[in-house]
């Protein structure tokens, strides 16, 4: 799904494995990980990062990392 | 003219004082709003991490 | 007594740490690092007060990060503070369980009160208290409330360690646990469990620390076997994400047993996020921001300030200073020193202030709201397309105060490449230093277009950053990994104390400064101009200045400003870019601006003074900041490479400028 994001998607992690291991980590650090519910904010125009929003906190990733993220829809 | 002789070593002098502070502080890499002994104010706008 | 405060980044430990001691001090920077180590005395003399890094959890991924854990192996520490974001219940706690499994008298802040509940989040501080054994005192850092009470429990001299062991992390690791605990006791003074616990998880500080007092093949054999015995539960993970895990779970019941959560109430922050980082808007948004904000400082407020301040300055004050030194018979010797050196110097200096304090006050609004961050969502786009990070900006953005601060914003980059770069191309943003110089020659030249010639400047020094950027990102500086993970706290409405308080720290440099650097550098500025070979009370073109200017000014020739006064000028914009204007001020002394602006005129043409202006926007960089980059990077190397470039760049464009416009007939 996040594949295809739009503003406004919300859906669970269920693979954060393939992303780069730093942006991973630092991901876990903010709490998000398998299982965390996120929701897509926004989407910057010409493929730039994306915000996405997980229990009240908004981070802001690049979209090539965002985008090997697996989400279930919800 | 004492007047003169007073106001000229004053003025020297403390310009002498300060430049030598300033280049010891540039040194240092301290921008001018630093008057902490050993590390700069992180005051000077560095955002917490 | 030693109080560590200890927790997750933007959780306004600074504001808290503010609240609890009187004075406090910077001691340095924690060795071998970037971070710097801040103690003060607590209010009411109890003990000292360690301002910790902020980190998410105790397992660092950087040196940084790393000095928390170093902190608490190596030093000692009688009691913890864990400052807790009320509003990120579930994310601070894991880092609070690892500090409660360290068994020291732990008490905890729960900060953020009234941002949990504008997010619709209650929490039931006496419950978090009773699950976790430790005193929870609710706080509300900015304003300080709860702050005393605080102060009062810390200092209660009967606070048992936390003795609970909160998470049962299953049959296999606690047997483990149990292992390794008989292995360590005697050897160490910490908490057996706590090391064996932060040992699987990874924590390479605590590895080493372990290895070190005990039989490593013990202790491998014990990780071995527990590594062995879990994977038949544990699904492939690693052992720590299992520990991390088991973690969660105990969070989780906490949280459901303390929280109470109403429905979803959206809070203003993304409403506001909603607009200002639109697609469509986001970057025009932030445009008209940065042209409202230039056009305050420079045409509705800055200039008419500024020109009040010298009417006063070269009128009444001038005039007094000039009746005393006649009352008192000073000689015409401090006469002039007086007059044509300190008021002329620091004179043109100080009447800037206005403008830099008002540049100043906005970036501290940009900083304070926390919309910089949005900014570096915004911008990264173009500066990946160049090889920089997104988070590149927010130095840039503060370099354009001022230039050392800037660079060491840069820390905030994880990636040593990127953050190298971020550094050399920092000096390129044309600090506030550089402001006089640009405003009187736009007043004496492009007078009907001020802003604009102004903005043109600082949009060259952007845009030749990036195209620098692209050049040295696919050349000296190739990067292979970059780190784009950016927290977007919510948007505060500053108080107006703390941005006042940021506004002068920062500006406080500048007017410092001037009363020190620039007063002195003015005072040898005019001597050398007054005393030359041929004697004193010299005609200026016979002074030392002239004559040491003349040595260097045919470099200067091609691009249009071959004189000794510019070149004497660009020798003092080493020490500090305001001492050219100073230097300036001294030479073309005149009794007042409308005919400095005149005198400019014949030494200068329009474009010879564009030329000018585009030098100095990117020459070299003042000695603070060369001296702060060789403090960031540590390398001589990239500290000489910086000042190298910038010349040799500042002199390419001059030329092409110069030079290309008088081809095209603009003389």
């Amino acid at each position: 799904m996040f594949g295809s994001l739009k503003a406004g998607d919300k859906g669970k992690i269920i693979d954060i494995s393939h992303v780069g291991h730093l942006v991973q980590r630092r991901l876990l650090d903010l709490g998000i990980t398998e299982g965390s519910e996120v929701c897509v904010k926004c989407v910057m125009p010409f493929g730039g990062p994306v915000m996405i929003e997980s229990c009240g906190q908004c981070v802001g990733i690049r979209r090539k990392e965002a985008v090997q993220i697996e989400v279930e829809r919800i | 003219m004492i007047a003169s002789v007073i106001i000229g070593v004053a003025i020297f002098g403390y310009a002498a004082w300060a430049l030598v502070k300033f280049i010891n502080k540039s040194k240092k890499g301290k921008c001018a709003a630093c008057d902490l002994k050993n590390s700069c104010s992180s005051q000077c706008g560095i955002p917490r991490k | 007594m030693e109080i560590a405060l200890i927790g997750n980044p933007n959780t306004g430990k600074t504001s808290l740490f503010n609240n609890l001691t009187g004075s406090y001090e910077y001691v340095g920077n924690w060795s071998g690092v970037t971070v710097e180590k801040k103690v003060g005395l607590f209010k009411n003399n109890i003990g000292q007060l360690i301002d910790l890094p902020g980190v998410y959890t105790l397992n660092p991924l950087s040196r940084d990060e790393g000095v928390v854990t170093s902190f608490f192996l190596n030093e000692t520490v009688d009691r913890l503070l864990n400052i807790l974001d009320a509003s990120q219940l579930e994310r601070n706690l894991h880092l609070t369980l690892q500090l409660l499994e360290f068994e020291k008298p732990a008490l905890i802040g729960l900060n953020m009160i009234d941002v949990a509940n504008k997010r619709g989040i209650q929490i039931d501080a006496s419950k978090l208290s009773q699950v976790l054994g430790v005193p929870v005192v609710p706080v509300v850092a900015r304003s300080g409330k709860g702050c005393d009470k605080l102060v009062d429990v810390i200092s209660t001299k009967s606070i048992q360690p936390a003795k609970k062991h909160l998470v049962y992390y299953g049959k296999e690791v606690e047997e483990a646990i149990s292992a390794m605990t008989r292995e360590l006791s005697g050897k160490t003074d910490h908490s057996p469990r706590f090391l064996t616990i932060q040992y699987f998880e990874g924590n390479e500080y605590v590895q080493s620390y372990v290895n070190g007092i005990a039989n490593s093949q013990e202790i491998n054999t014990i990780v071995a076997n527990l590594e062995l015995n879990l994977q038949k539960q544990a699904e492939n993970k690693s052992l720590a994400n299992f520990i991390y895990l088991k973690r969660k779970e105990v969070i989780l019941r906490i949280v459901a047993e303390v929280a109470r959560k109403s429905d979803s109430i959206i809070p203003l922050s993304e409403r506001i996020d909603g607009i200002v980082t639109n697609r469509i808007l986001g970057m025009p948004i932030f445009l008209l921001l940065m042209y409202f904000m230039f056009m305050l400082t420079f045409d509705w407020l800055g200039t008419p300030l500024s020109d009040a301040l010298n009417g006063l300055l070269t009128g009444p004050i001038t005039v007094g200073f000039e009746k005393v030194l006649e009352a008192v018979s000073a000689s015409h010797f401090i006469q002039d020193l007086i007059l044509e050196g300190l008021v002329a110097g620091v004179g043109g200096v100080l009447v800037f202030v206005p403008q830099i304090f008002i540049l100043f006050f906005f970036i501290s609004l940009l900083e304070d709201s926390g919309y910089m961050a949005r900014v570096a969502l915004v911008m990264d786009r173009i500066m990946e397309s160049v090889g920089l990070n997104g988070k590149a900006f927010i130095p840039m953005m503060i370099g354009f105060g001022c230039n050392v601060p800037g660079i060491m914003a840069a820390r905030t980059i994880e990636t040593p490449k990127e953050r190298l770069m971020t550094i050399l191309l920092t000096p390129l943003m044309s600090c506030s230093a550089r402001l006089p110089v640009y405003a009187l020659f736009v007043g004496a030249f492009f007078a009907g277009h001020k802003a604009f010639v102004v903005l043109s400047l600082y949009v060259l020094g952007i845009v030749v950053a990036l195209i620098l950027a692209k050049v040295f990102s696919s050349t000296l500086l190739k990067s292979e990994t970059s780190l784009f993970v950016i927290e977007l706290p919510p948007y505060r409405l500053p108080q107006f104390q703390s941005l006042w308080r940021s506004t002068w720290d920062k500006g406080k440099g500048f007017v410092r400064k001037a009363g020190t650097f620039i007063f002195a550098g003015s005072v040898f500025i005019w001597l050398l101009s007054y005393a030359g070979p041929g004697g004193v009370k010299v005609d200026m073109d016979h002074s030392y200045l002239a004559a040491i200017g003349n040595m260097i000014a045919p470099i200067f020739d091609p691009i249009g400003f071959g004189t000794w006064q510019a070149s004497a000028s660009l020798i003092t914009g080493f020490l500090a870019k305001e001492a050219i204007i100073s230097t300036m001020n001294i030479i073309y002394f005149v009794p007042n601006d409308a005919s400095l602006q005149g005198l400019l005129a014949e030494y200068y043409t329009p474009l010879a003074a564009y030329s000018f202006m585009v030098f100095i926007l990117l020459y070299i960089p003042c000695l603070a900041t060369t001296a702060t980059i060789y403090k960031e990077t540590g390398s001589k190397k990239w500290t000489a490479f910086s000042m190298i470039y910038a010349f040799v760049i500042a002199y390419v464009l001059a030329l092409i400028i110069f030079q290309g416009g008088k081809l095209i007939g603009l003389i």
